[in-house]
């Protein structure tokens, strides 16, 4: 029911005791070997940079994802917007107000925590409960409310336990039952799912959606599993050492990913990656890999040129999918040839490189594992990655 | 073989067993025996006590309750509610603040945390004597001798609870559940009475004992800053006693009232410890 704006949001962390360690230890490694360039840049003069120049325009009812590795920032940044912890600098508006300096109680927010955080001395009705209490709602319309909730999450039966007496995915229920009864503006969810094991965490994914589609509201999500952002975002927002990577629809993000490091996070099996030389012949954009041309297709030809990209050494990226076995291209070894119902993944040894392809098995059972294959690719697949910034030269 | 194996384990066993047993009878034999021996002689008249030791009861302890209870120097009823109202007040507000205190230096971020946490427990050092002679010459000064509240109110600054509070907030107090309660709009003190208190109920539980206990019997501060009999609370009364007239000292009335002194400190214990066992069984939730 609300826009949440955040507008070149930092956060700051005071340097702690293991910082301090981590940054001796760093300069000392440095000292013995200076080629090294291990580095971590979120430790600075400053203190632990855990985000910065995030700007986002989240619209009303949205669903958007925060997504990227362990220590990327989106915690803080979730906790941030929750008013959890301060904002060391920029504007954070939610529903046209700047809220920087407001008490998470008055934002009008809800949470759910990676840990449920539930009340352990109160029944799952009282857990669910509390925040009408404190706004003092007349007992009928608590009453109702939390009913309400409860039918939703399928959780009536457990109104009157305590915690202590469910599953891990029950407590989940309750704890997103806890946030909606209010009604929030805004629902912040923290890794809700990575305490749950594998089935449960599928079917609590597709609760997530229904949920969305029942009640009307901002969401914002945040996970390390690409799968879960894929699935649940409307926009997904991939952040790495505190930066945001690339914001985007599930599909652009997956299409057109804006680097190296988005190109690699995002779908599963891993993209591939190859050394090779954009080159020109004949006015056209050709990729060469040792020897294997492939002329781009126009859309990247016309994108290139509006760039004006010069030839250059780049890192060419494939997905797995993209990878067509083929007469004449690149030539593999199979070690492990995985089966996987309709189609294989075939793991391969390439210039002592690991691709992965994964070819339609059309119901016939073939025989790759230590076999020499061909294998290509088209034009249309192909990302191109600078090898300077890492950054996709088309975009 | 192998039966006869099989029983020479279980004589094993069985000796084993046997002896714990006696050791553990033996040692609650020794705990127990003295307070069996009290309550007896509670029940026996100052001439039945003088004729030597008894292990049954005998058929005075109305008596001995009723001279106690009416003693003409000592004023028991007024004891007991002395005492009561001290280590009654003491117990919750040393837990209670302690509490808080812990929950302070826990959850907020501020500058000198650790400094003031170190402090803190710096004073648990110093002897409460050595700190006792200053803070008496300084109730002295004041004129405010014969004052309940001066002996409740010192004793809320409590290193050692405050000490065991915050170790057991750090291991049953997910910081994720403040910050959850904040955003469903409690303010910080709600937080703390409704949230942090109930899941600290068999740390206060345990702390309310020690301090009532500690209370309760505490001689030395109540000895010098009380000499209103009209204040005086019951270990100080029954020192009085030390000083008595001997030609109409009654030691079946001195049993007596040791019995009623005792007595409150394991009626609270009985009470309290059902709460910790409660307790210690309602853990946080977590994954
Ligand atoms: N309270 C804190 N004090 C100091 N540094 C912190 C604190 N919380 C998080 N950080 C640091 O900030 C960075 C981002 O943390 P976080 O937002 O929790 O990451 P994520 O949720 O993406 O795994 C990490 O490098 C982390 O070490
Ligand atoms: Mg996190």
């Amino acid at each position: 029911m609300a826009e949440v704006t955040l507008k070149n949001i930092k956060k700051v962390y005071p340097i702690g005791d293991t910082e301090k360690k981590q940054r001796k230890a760093l300069k000392k490694s440095k000292e013995e070997n200076p080629e090294s360039n291990k580095a971590n840049l979120q430790i600075t003069d400053e203190g632990v940079v855990a985000v910065q120049e995030f700007s986002l325009d989240i619209k009303d009812k949205e669903f958007v994802v925060l997504v990227g590795p362990s220590g990327c920032g989106k915690s803080t940044t979730l906790r941030m917007v929750a008013g959890l912890e301060e904002i060391t600098s920029g504007e954070l508006y939610i529903d046209g107000n700047l809220v920087n300096s407001v008490e998470p109680k008055d934002r009008d927010i809800a949470m759910v925590f990676q840990t449920y955080a539930l009340y352990p001395h109160m029944t799952v009705r009282d857990n669910m409960a509390y925040s009408l209490k404190i706004k003092k709602l007349p007992k009928e319309e608590i009453e109702a409310k939390v009913n309400e909730a409860a039918e939703i999450l399928d959780i009536t039966q457990y109104l009157d336990r305590k915690p202590k007496a469910l599953s891990g995915g029950q407590r989940q229920r309750v704890a997103i039952g806890r946030a909606i009864v209010r009604d929030p503006k805004v629902l912040l969810m923290d890794e809700p799912l990575s305490n749950l094991d594998a089935k449960l965490r599928n079917q609590m994914r597709s609760e997530i959606i229904k949920l969305r589609q029942r009640i009307n509201t901002t969401f914002i999500y945040v996970t390390h599993d690409q799968t879960e952002a894929m699935t649940l975002g409307d926009r997904i927002v991939v952040m790495k050492d505190g930066f945001i990577q690339q914001i985007g629809t599930p599909q652009e993000v997956y299409d057109h990913p804006s680097n190296l490091f988005v190109s690699g996070f995002i779908g599963t099996p891993q993209m591939n990656y190859f050394d090779a030389k954009l080159e020109v012949e004949n006015g056209k954009y050709v990729v060469n890999t040792d020897g294997y041309k492939v002329v781009l297709s126009e859309e990247k030809q016309v994108r290139l040129k509006e760039k004006d990209v010069k030839p250059q050494d780049v890192t060419l990226g494939v997905r797995p999918d993209h990878i067509v076995l083929s007469e004449n291209g690149l030539k593999g070894k199979v070690d492990v040839s995985e089966l996987m119902g309709p189609s294989c993944h075939l793991h391969m040894t390439v210039d002592g490189k690991d691709v992965i392809a994964i070819v339609p098995t059309e119901g016939k059972k073939v025989d790759y594992v230590n076999k020499e294959v061909d294998f290509g690719f088209n034009g249309n697949v192909c990302h191109i990655f600078s090898k300077e910034d890492e950054k996709n030269l088309e975009y | 073989m192998n039966s006869n194996a099989n029983r020479n384990a279980k004589i094993k066993l069985f000796i084993s067993r046997f002896v714990v047993y006696a050791i553990l009878i033996f040692l609650a034999f020794l705990c127990l025996f003295f307070f069996w021996l009290m309550f007896v002689n509670s029940t026996r008249s100052n001439a039945q006590l003088q004729s030597g030791f008894a292990l049954f009861p005998k058929e005075n302890f109305l008596k001995n309750f009723y001279n106690a209870w009416h003693d003409g120097t000592i004023d028991i009823p007024t004891g007991m509610k002395n005492s009561f109202i001290v280590a009654i007040c003491s117990a919750l507000l040393t837990t209670y603040f302690s509490a808080l205190t812990a929950y302070g230096t826990y959850v907020y971020n501020f500058r000198f945390k650790k400094a003031v946490h170190l402090f803190i427990l710096a004073i648990m050092m110093i002897p409460s004597q050595v700190s006792a002679v200053g803070f008496i010459q300084l109730a002295f000064k004041f004129h405010l001798t014969n004052k309940l509240w001066l002996l409740i109110v010192p004793s809320i600054a409590a290193p050692a609870v405050y000490f065991y509070m915050r170790q057991y907030l750090q291991a049953t107090l997910p910081l994720e559940m403040v910050e959850a309660a904040r955003i469903d709009g409690s303010n910080e003190f709600r937080i703390f009475n409704q949230i942090v208190l109930p899941i600290m109920k068999p740390a206060m539980a345990v702390q309310m004992i020690f301090s009532f206990v500690g209370s309760w019997n505490n001689y030395f501060m109540p000895s010098l800053l009380l000499n209103d009999a009209k204040k005086k609370t019951v270990p100080v009364m029954i020192g009085t006693l030390r000083s008595a007239d001997f030609t109409k000292f009654d030691m079946g009335k001195v049993y007596m009232l040791m019995l009623m002194a005792i007595l409150p400190v394991m009626v609270i214990y009985i009470i309290l410890s059902k709460s910790i066992i409660k307790g210690v069984t309602s853990g946080s939730v977590k994954g």
